[in-house]
Formats: C-alpha cells, sequence, structure tokens
C-alpha cells in the first residue's frame, strides 16, 4: 500500500485516478466493518451497508476537502447509513431527532489522551454491554474507544457540538458502569 | 468477503454504474444552501419588521410603559400570524444553518441567540424605516398588486384592541383633549387624576399619542394611560 495519505489518495481520485479509489476501500474496509458491527448490533447486514458507504463515497468524492482529514468524511457518510439503517428496522430504538443535550453549552469534559488509557474494566464493559445503550451514546463510545477519534472528529461525524460529543460520553460510561453494576461484574 | 466488496465496488465503477458526480454538482447545492439561507433571513427579517411596524401602528408597542394593564393590551394586540411565520423561519433559518460546520460545532442556542437577534435588531430597523409606512399607503391606495394588499391590509393584522387608542391630538380641553384617529374620526380623551402618564403631561395639539382607556359613551374614552409617542 502506498505511504501516501487519504487525503492525498482522494485528491487522486478527484482528479480522475479512479483505480486509486480502490486504496481507499481497502483502507476503510475493516474500520467500516467493525464500526457498522459495534453500532448496528446486528451484523447481518453490515457487509451491504459497507458497499454502499462506499459507493456513496465514491459518488460523492467531488464535495470532499482535501484540506480537511478523510476520515471524518466518509465516517460521516457511514453513520448516515447506519442511521437509515436503523430507522428502516421497526424494532430499532434509535432517537436522532432534536436532542436537548445539544441546546445549551457544556463544560468541557476532559479527553482522554489515547483510548489505550481506558482502563481494563471499562474496556471489557464496553466489549460486554455496548448493545443496551441507546444509538445516541453508543456511537460516541465506538467512534472515541474503538476508532480513536477526537471529540472535534466525532462532533464533524455525528454532526453535534463538540461539547456534546464530551457529556454524551460521560454519560455512556456512566450508564456502562451501572449496567455493570446491576449485573454484578463491578 | 474483504476482497470481494472492493472487487464489487471497483467493477461497478469500471463498468459505469456507479458515477463519480461533478464537482459542479455540490458547487450547485452548495449555493442553494447559501441562497436559502438569505432568502429565509430575508423573509425573516421582514416578517418580524411587518409584526413590529403593525404594533407601531395600532399603538401596542407602547403600551406596556402603562403596567400590568399595559402589557394585557400589547399581548391581546400582538400580530400572532406574524409572530408564528417568524418562529417557522426561525426553525427552517436553524435547519439551514445547522449544515455548517461553524454552527453545528456550537450549542444550538448560540446559534437561536445570532438569528433571534438578527430577528430584533434587522426586524426593528426595517420597522422604523420609512418601507412599510410607503408599501401600505401604496396598498391602500390600489398602487401595489394584491399581494401587497393582502400584506397591508386586514389579512395579517390583528384586530383593533377595544381599549387602545392611537392618533393625533386636534385640541386641547380643559379635561382632555380632542383625539383624531388616522381615519379622521374624533375622540374627547378625559384625563382624570389616575391617569397614568409615564412621560408627563405636556401635550400639544398636533401629538402623537398612545391611549388606553374605557369608552364611556360614544366617543369618549375616559384614560387610563396617555403617553406620547414618535411618529
Amino acid at each position: 500500500m502506498s505511504e501516501e495519505s487519504d487525503e492525498q489518495i482522494a485528491g487522486s481520485v478527484q482528479s480522475g485516478d479512479i483505480e486509486r479509489f480502490g486504496e481507499l476501500i481497502e483502507r476503510y474496509q475493516a474500520k467500516l466493518m467493525r464500526y457498522a458491527r459495534k453500532f448496528l448490533r446486528d451484523p447481518e447486514d453490515a457487509a451491504d451497508i459497507v458497499q454502499d458507504i462506499f459507493i456513496k463515497a465514491f459518488e460523492n468524492i467531488q464535495s470532499f476537502d482535501a484540506a480537511r482529514r478523510f476520515s471524518p468524511w466518509i465516517y460521516r457518510i457511514a453513520h448516515n447509513e447506519f442511521v437509515n439503517a436503523l430507522k428502516k428496522r421497526a424494532s430499532a430504538r434509535i432517537s436522532f431527532g432534536f436532542d436537548a443535550d445539544t441546546l445549551f453549552p457544556h463544560l468541557p469534559a476532559p479527553e482522554e489522551t489515547d483510548s489505550a488509557t481506558l482502563d481494563r474494566d471499562l474496556r471489557s464493559i464496553l466489549e460486554a454491554h455496548l448493545d443496551e445503550l441507546d444509538s445516541k451514546y453508543r456511537e460516541p463510545l465506538i467512534l472515541y474507544y474503538f476508532e480513536s477519534m477526537d471529540y472535534r472528529e466525532i462532533s464533524d461525524i455525528l454532526a453535534i457540538p463538540v461539547s456534546t460529543v464530551g457529556v454524551r460520553l460521560a454519560r455512556a460510561r456512566e450508564r456502562l458502569r451501572a449496567v455493570a453494576m446491576r449485573k454484578g461484574e463491578l | 468477503m474483504n476482497d470481494s466488496l472492493k472487487g464489487v465496488v471497483m467493477e461497478a465503477i469500471a463498468e459505469g454504474r456507479v458515477r463519480m458526480r461533478p464537482r459542479w454538482h455540490f458547487l450547485i447545492y452548495s449555493a442553494f444552501g447559501v441562497v436559502g439561507v438569505a432568502i429565509v433571513s430575508l423573509l425573516l427579517v421582514y416578517v418580524a419588521s411587518l409584526a413590529v411596524f403593525f404594533m407601531r401602528e395600532s399603538g401596542a408597542l407602547f403600551t406596556p410603559s402603562f403596567g400590568m394593564r399595559g402589557w394585557f393590551v400589547l399581548l391581546r394586540g400582538l400580530p400572532w400570524i406574524l409572530i408564528t411565520l417568524v418562529l417557522v423561519f426561525i426553525a427552517l433559518l436553524q435547519l439551514l444553518a445547522r449544515r455548517y460546520r461553524f454552527v453545528y460545532q456550537k450549542p444550538l442556542i448560540a446559534s437561536l441567540i445570532v438569528i433571534v437577534s438578527i430577528v430584533f435588531l434587522g426586524g426593528w430597523a426595517v420597522g422604523e424605516s420609512p418601507l412599510h409606512r410607503q408599501l401600505a399607503d401604496g396598498a391602500h391606495h390600489g398602487n401595489l398588486p394584491p399581494p401587497a394588499g393582502f400584506l397591508y391590509g386586514t389579512g395579517l393584522r390583528p384586530p383593533r384592541e377595544k381599549e387602545l387608542y392611537h392618533g393625533v391630538i386636534a385640541r386641547i380641553l380643559p379635561e382632555g383633549f380632542i383625539l383624531a384617529d388616522f381615519k379622521d374620526a374624533t375622540s374627547t380623551v378625559l384625563i382624570s387624576r389616575g391617569t397614568r402618564l409615564p412621560f408627563g403631561a405636556d401635550f400639544e395639539p398636533g401629538d402623537f399619542v398612545v391611549v388606553i382607556g374605557d369608552e364611556t359613551s360614544t366617543d369618549t374614552i375616559r384614560a387610563f394611560g396617555i403617553r406620547e409617542v414618535r411618529e
């Protein structure tokens, strides 16, 4: 695989070297599959949705601003596709409408320097109980701890204020701990 | 699976079943977004200023200086249709603006404060300008096409408040004055000890005034409050 950045490859694709789009697929396929499986809970149609994400990304690649990072851009497409997929499932509990968390400013929650600093207990709780969280809390957790995105990138992907990202992460952790306590795991 | 996914996508691209949208498509889309924001902003300021104009014209805008009763007169005299339209346009502008990074990265309340400030400042500035007066006069004399007639006629105006009077002092009387309204009908306004005069009682013929009070008999008003207003 080339040493060029995602943004440089995307720029080449924009200039007409469409074969290089394959390199972007190689770089993001595993990440998006992991994101899909964790977020959608039902991994059955994850491959089809990820395929749609790459198709949408190719169709819209001229809208990508090469001066910005590529990963939040493609994850934003993924987020939209996942939300659409969840909406189609009648049984899914989703909350993507108006959210009071986005209304007022919040004190900036401290951002951990690295997702590796996540303590062992919380990581095992995350793995075990992620499915029990509402989608609006599940998604920032996945992006932060599994996809190693920072607050600003998550803000771009979910199109919510940066301070709201911190609030949702903090609440998601609290809820996860509460689930683990209830089940006697903490 | 991994290879097949890449293969399927690249094959669809190679066969032309999946096509890259041209850059101009997105430029036009962005331009529509900017034009949409601009149009909704202008409509918002226009509707807000029309509401201010109607409240100035009826005198309801000035009644809070008479105290609690004045506030109730204001509430009853608000142009609710226009206010509803303002709220709809604010929500629409908020929706359109949240596509932009510099907007969605800030809390909703921040963009709301900016939009509401634009509404107040723009609405006030245009409401104070002669624009609506000239358009209303033009519509009144049938010089403007029908939509303007509807806008400035009775269509969006709040119904006249029974206890609210707005006009010009025609003549000073020992117990008050003769008030001529903008349709040249006259009423006698009686001032008593209890009449609230928040800006003084130094009235002269030709002064524009707002009066709230009760009509005691035909064309006679016992004033609860009187204030001079600038026209």
